[in-house]
């Protein structure tokens, strides 16, 4: 081999290299690498920031350990755990700790999206945490695209989360599991200016009531057991015909019925004119309906080739 | 010139020997040109294997001198030691006419010397060394904590980097005013 077999060379000065050379040298480095390269110091880190390294995404996860998630565009996932001042990565040669002192939990999640040059977290994955921990994922998070509340929460957690949290996802929701009740109804979701919201508890129904359709903001929205009777599925029906929503911005609802329930498609059109489940507002806007098995979805003016 | 002429390189420019080549082929005689770096030893190197270096490429073009002129002038280095020179010279002659593989087994087995040749390959714009340089650079911290890629590549601290800032400035101060006491001086 050309290049003798010490462990590593004598110390060269990289930051004395050609603006070019040292770029370059940059973009064949590895991703933890340069995760690593960009925690010598506050050069390092704008340094690895301005080579400007493509990764797909960055998603946080906190249950019993805090995690961070890089996505590169071709190689697989890479976790780090953190802490407060300090980050674990597990490599080919073993668990590895960087150390930072001072650094918070914002902090090395700041640090990630700077040096990735990535404006938000992906997704913010809520598990089953202490409750007074997420007053510290609040602040650690400032925006997400998508926050999942996932089914390993307690009722309380899940609770207190989506009350926190709910406010900073930008585009999506998907809570597994159903907290809501008389106190905290479901339309505090179903309000939220999203473009989907994914509502997945097959232990809990949601109840869903007319008033909730009518509330909605979310383009699509899919509920998983949804619990809506026919009666007010019919009302409305019949008030989205009367256009009384001359802005109606839901594109597409997905209700998932109890196994075994099928819809009385009767109850459901009962006073509506409606050609094979297409419904034709005055105005030109469509609503399609469909159902498969205990599926019912309604697509609102979706125009299909 | 005090020089030694090494590389291809021999004692004394030697005739150019052209290499065997089939008979249909139309013998073209190779052309020499002569490079020095800091130790002023000069290296006698084919066009061929300078082609790799776009800066000696351009420079040959632009001159247009024949051997007797390339020999009586050769080409100052004067920033690149002679041992980086030898090397890069080394590297030419072994990849003359052929493309790079993307793992090069010819380069320079000293560690140490990295870093003057990655200087050496991009003031020369030899593209596909300084590319297998570069990776080789990025090679000496695989795996390493940020400590330990401190230590392999120097990196100062930001404590460190503060106060080498705050010494430019106070330098930069003292310069400007040591300028303007002149002006000053001149005026009077």
């Amino acid at each position: 081999m050309l290049f003798s077999s010490l462990p590593y060379a004598m110390p060269i000065r990289i930051l004395s290299l050609p603006s070019a050379d040292l770029q370059y040298t940059l973009n064949c480095m590895d991703i933890c690498d340069l995760i690593a390269f960009s925690l010598c110091s506050n050069r390092t880190k704008h340094l690895v920031k301005s080579s400007k390294r493509k990764i797909e995404y960055i998603d946080t996860e906190f249950g019993s350990h805090s995690s961070i998630i890089i996505k590169p565009p071709t190689d697989e996932f890479i976790f780090f755990e953190f802490d407060d001042s300090w980050i674990e990565l597990a490599r080919r040669n073993g668990v590895e700790v960087f150390r930072k002192p001072k650094f918070t939990h914002r902090d090395w999640v700041d640090h990630f999206l700077n040096i990735f040059n990535e404006s938000m977290i992906n997704e913010l994955s809520i598990e089953d945490v202490d409750v007074s921990y997420l007053d510290t994922v609040k602040e650690t998070i400032s925006k997400c695209n998508r926050l999942e509340i996932t089914n390993d929460c307690s009722h309380d957690v899940a609770k207190i989360a989506f009350s926190k949290l709910s406010p900073i996802a930008v585009d999506t929701v998907a809570l597994q599991k159903n907290i809501f009740d008389n106190e905290s109804d479901i339309s505090k979701l179903l309000s939220l200016n999203l473009e989907s919201a994914y509502l997945d508890d097959h232990r809990k129904p949601f109840e869903i009531k007319l008033e909730d359709l009518l509330v909605l903001n979310i383009t699509e929205l899919m509920i998983e057991i949804a619990n809506i009777s026919e009666q007010e599925l019919n009302r409305f029906l019949k008030l989205w015909m009367k256009g009384n929503h001359g802005f109606y911005r839901p594109k597409v609802i997905m209700l998932f019925l109890e196994d075994g329930r099928e819809i009385n498609h009767d109850k459901v059109f009962e006073g509506i004119n409606h050609e094979a489940f297409r419904l034709n507002r005055t105005d030109g806007k469509e609503l399609i309906i469909s159902t498969h098995g205990n599926v019912f979805i309604l697509r609102f003016d979706i125009k299909y080739e | 010139m005090s020089s030694t002429e090494q590389g291809t390189s021999s004692a004394a420019p030697a005739e150019p020997t052209t290499a065997p080549e089939s008979a249909a082929a139309p013998e073209v005689p190779e052309s020499f040109y002569y490079v020095h770096g800091k130790d002023k030893v000069v290296h006698k190197v084919s066009a061929g294997a300078l082609q790799h270096s776009a800066l000696i490429h351009g420079m040959i073009s632009n001159l247009g001198y024949t051997e007797e002129q390339a020999k009586a002038n050769p080409f100052p280095f004067e920033n690149i030691d002679g041992d980086i020179l030898q090397m890069v010279v080394d590297w030419c002659n072994q990849h003359k006419g052929k493309p790079t593989p993307p793992e090069d087994t010819n380069l320079p087995k000293q560690k140490e010397k990295l870093f003057d040749l990655v200087l050496a390959v991009n003031y020369l714009e030899i593209k596909e060394l300084l590319t297998y340089c570069c990776k080789q650079v990025a090679m000496m911290v695989k795996g390493k904590s940020p400590e330990e890629i401190r230590e392999i590549w120097m990196i100062p601290t930001d404590a460190e980097d503060e106060a080498a800032e705050k010494e430019a400035k106070k330098r930069a101060g003292k310069e400007a005013a040591g300028e303007t006491a002149a002006a000053a001086g001149d005026a009077k």
